[in-house]
């Protein structure tokens, strides 16, 4: 049993090594696997963090060019969805701080004081939405929607990418005990939305 | 059933998908869980949240995903002749570097000859011994700045559109 842990947490960290190789050489034929690999969890993440299916897919394209540029700079200590959803965050992050006087960064940064969290009326369906393949998946992802940015990208990195709880620190850049309370506060919210009571 | 019983079970519901719970919360749970239909309840709302979640994906187009490739690609390309050619321009520098060093006697005592030959002042071939070999680097410094006017930016990607 124990041969088997040691062998699999080997064979782990051979593949990160050999990943961070990779991306060091800037191999384009690594890059066209890990596209393969990873497009629908990014391209899902950039949606929830954007809410709009065209600036998704401009970072879409932006964060596979910074994986190749700034690849020298991976680590095999890391997970890779990790690196790469830090990276497509900070982009996020940039271009909407470009495009709108109130910042991603803000709504993603919200005071963590216990005031209710403000949700967004439910209008037109979100390119999330509309992406969401079944009935049940477009409702909550219409729920999801509603939630502040802040609340709905740790609830969907938690419980979409299954990160733990220190990875998503380090992709949003705040203390383990924000993530938290972010993840306490979405989850009681979205499960309110779910069952009709959204006070 | 006393209110506190309902709130810690809340909590560790909450908790149990959050963190995950110590052994002894998780016991403790499963058999309030088993006795509270109310809490029962809530926990299974919980879990089918979490599984409509779960469900969530997102469909990325086949353009999309040959355009990004494509990038890629092209990008990897650029990269890689940038790299090839800093190469080259560093092979010459540490080569300039290495005749420097080596010609440096002969140098001393070139310019030593012709301040005694033409009869110039000592102090003008002391300033231009220096300046022999500050002028290689001068010239790397100014190629690559030159380069770097040149080069597209760090992402300059931004702006274009394949």
């Amino acid at each position: 049993m124990l041969r088997t842990v040691y062998w699999f947490v080997n064979s782990m960290e051979q593949e990160a090594q050999e990943l961070a190789r990779g991306l060091r050489r800037r191999d384009p034929d690594l890059l066209d696997r890990l596209i393969e690999q990873y497009h629908y969890r990014l391209l899902r993440y950039l949606l929830v963090l954007t809410s709009s299916q065209e600036t998704a897919e401009d970072l879409f394209q932006e964060t596979w060019m910074r994986v190749l540029e700034k690849g020298r700079q991976y680590s095999a200590r890391w997970k890779f969805e990790t690196w790469l959803f830090a990276i497509a965050r900070n982009l996020a992050i940039d271009l909407l701080r470009r495009r709108q006087p109130l910042s991603l960064e803000a709504l993603l940064e919200p005071g963590e004081d216990e005031a209710p969290i403000q949700v967004q009326a439910a209008d037109d369906a979100t390119p999330f939405e509309t992406a969401a393949q079944s009935e049940e998946a477009r409702r909550i992802a219409s729920l999801l929607h509603r939630l502040p940015p802040a609340y709905r990208e740790v609830l969907v990195l938690r419980f979409q990418e299954d990160l733990d709880l220190n990875e998503i620190a380090a992709i949003v850049g705040t203390p383990l005990s924000t993530v938290k309370s972010r993840l306490y506060r979405g989850l009681d919210a979205l499960r309110r939305y779910m069952e009709g009571h959204p006070s | 059933m006393k209110e506190d019983l309902h709130e810690r079970a809340q909590k560790l519901i909450d908790a149990w998908h959050v963190e995950g719970l110590a052994a002894n919360d998780r016991a403790w749970l499963e058999s309030h869980l088993e006795a509270c239909p109310v809490c029962a309840e809530r926990a299974q709302a919980t879990e089918r949240a979490l599984s409509s979640l779960r469900i969530t994906t997102a469909r990325v187009s086949a353009p999309l995903l040959a355009r990004t490739r494509q990038r890629v690609r092209l990008r990897a390309r650029e990269l890689r002749e940038h790299q090839a050619r800093m190469r080259g321009l560093w092979v010459a520098c540490a080569l300039s570097w290495l005749l420097g060093v080596l010609t440096a006697p002969l140098m001393w005592w070139a310019l030593q000859w012709l301040t005694r030959l033409t009869d110039l002042p000592k102090a003008l071939w002391l300033a231009a011994f220096p300046l022999l070999w500050t002028i290689p680097a001068a010239a790397v410094i100014a190629a690559l700045a030159w380069r770097r006017s040149r080069a597209p930016s760090e992402n300059g990607y931004t702006e274009e559109r394949v």
